[in-house]
């Protein structure tokens, strides 16, 4: 009796199974008309891009206040949240955010902000991901759709900018790395 | 007085009946052959038939910065004098649109045809919008003899699409419809 009913549950089965693949192609048959079709697919995988840097320089910094230079960027995602990370890392020692003229160095603070045009972030440690960042990019380089998404803040405290040497460059560079989430 | 002879004598009897109605038969059998001899006969149906789909997998498309290009030969007959035949192409996206979809999101496709076998490119297609004036050089209906293929289907999905693309699994159906000309 149960033996009866194993080929029509097996059937059930392989219909079930079938039920979420994709249609073969068909052929078509000789007629006044002939109608063919094919199946097509493709995976895009999680992608994120930044764009819209622009380099920051501080000239003629006046030791008795903060410097502050903030610049809206394009980040974009591709995950169904357009969420990333973004980790930066500077080019002084052990990656730390110092500029640097020879053995001169003084240090620099980078925050970062999921949302342009603002002026101050959430604070970045060097090499640590931030995480849980929201893109509103709808274009990979902001080329359509908002024509930024997020804000990049580099500061020199007062009490940094006091102990440089005059009229002395100082330089450096600042690496984001962002990855989808 | 004895009878007189019958005046009119029957020109048949009914044992006589039978020749002439086959005579008869025969002279409406002779004017209905002359009849279809002399009229012009209906063309031979022209048939046409597409085969040797097959399906498109673009697979998980890790290079969103360049085209990805599928192509393939498949065979297209036509009974027609000239072997003409015109094709048209309709996507599964609203609209017949040439679109993937995953979810919500869509992918849009380029569609190419061309009447030989073994190209990478060809005349684009546009939804529901025939191309016409195109020649088969099959000899045989589904190309069991004669060439192997005779035109070549591509497609295209596009960088600019793919560098904005979601990321997901993107799954669609073309449809192509032959006919003779």
């Amino acid at each position: 009796m149960v033996r009866k009913y194993i080929p029509s549950v097996m059937a059930a089965l392989a219909v079930l199974a079938s039920a979420g693949t994709a249609q073969a192609a068909t052929q078509g048959s000789l007629g006044a008309t002939s109608t063919g079709s094919v199946s097509i697919s493709a995976s895009v995988p999680n992608r994120v891009r930044i764009s819209g840097l622009s380099d920051v320089a501080f000239t003629n910094a006046d030791p008795s206040l903060n410097a502050s230079n903030a610049q809206n960027v394009c980040v974009w995602s591709n995950t169904s949240t357009k969420g990333y990370r973004v980790t930066a890392t500077g080019s002084g020692a052990a990656n730390a955010f110092t500029l640097a003229n020879a053995s001169l160095t003084v240090p620099y603070t980078v925050e970062w902000s999921a949302s342009s045009g603002q002026t101050s972030g959430t604070a970045l440690a060097v090499g640590t991901p931030l995480t849980g960042q929201t893109s509103l990019a709808t274009n990979s380089n902001c080329a359509s759709g908002p024509s930024s998404s997020a804000s990049l803040i580099v500061k020199i405290a007062a009490t940094d900018l006091q102990t440089m040497t005059a009229a002395t460059n100082y330089t450096g560079t600042l690496t984001l790395l962002v990855a989808p989430e | 007085m004895a009878p007189s002879p019958p005046a009119v004598v029957p020109m048949t009897t009914p044992s006589g009946a039978a020749p002439v109605r086959a005579m008869r038969l025969l002279l409406v059998l002779a004017v209905g052959l002359l009849a279809a001899a002399v009229a012009p006969s209906p063309a031979a149906a022209q048939r046409v038939r597409i085969t040797k789909l097959s399906d498109v997998a673009f697979g998980s498309l890790t290079n969103l910065g360049v085209d990805a290009v599928r192509n393939q030969s498949v065979c297209v007959f036509s009974q027609a004098a000239t072997r003409g035949y015109h094709v048209t192409a309709t996507g599964s996206a609203p609209g017949g649109s040439f679109a993937l979809l995953s979810g919500g999101n869509q992918l849009a496709y380029d569609v190419q045809w061309s009447p030989s076998a073994g190209q990478s490119s060809g005349t684009q297609l546009s939804p529901n919008v025939t191309l016409t004036g195109l020649t088969s050089t099959a000899t045989q209906q589904s190309c069991n003899s004669g060439p192997a293929t005779s035109a070549s289907l591509i497609v295209v999905l596009r960088s600019t699409t793919l560098s904005n693309a979601r990321a997901g699994s993107y799954a669609g159906t073309l449809t192509l419809v032959i006919g003779p000309e």
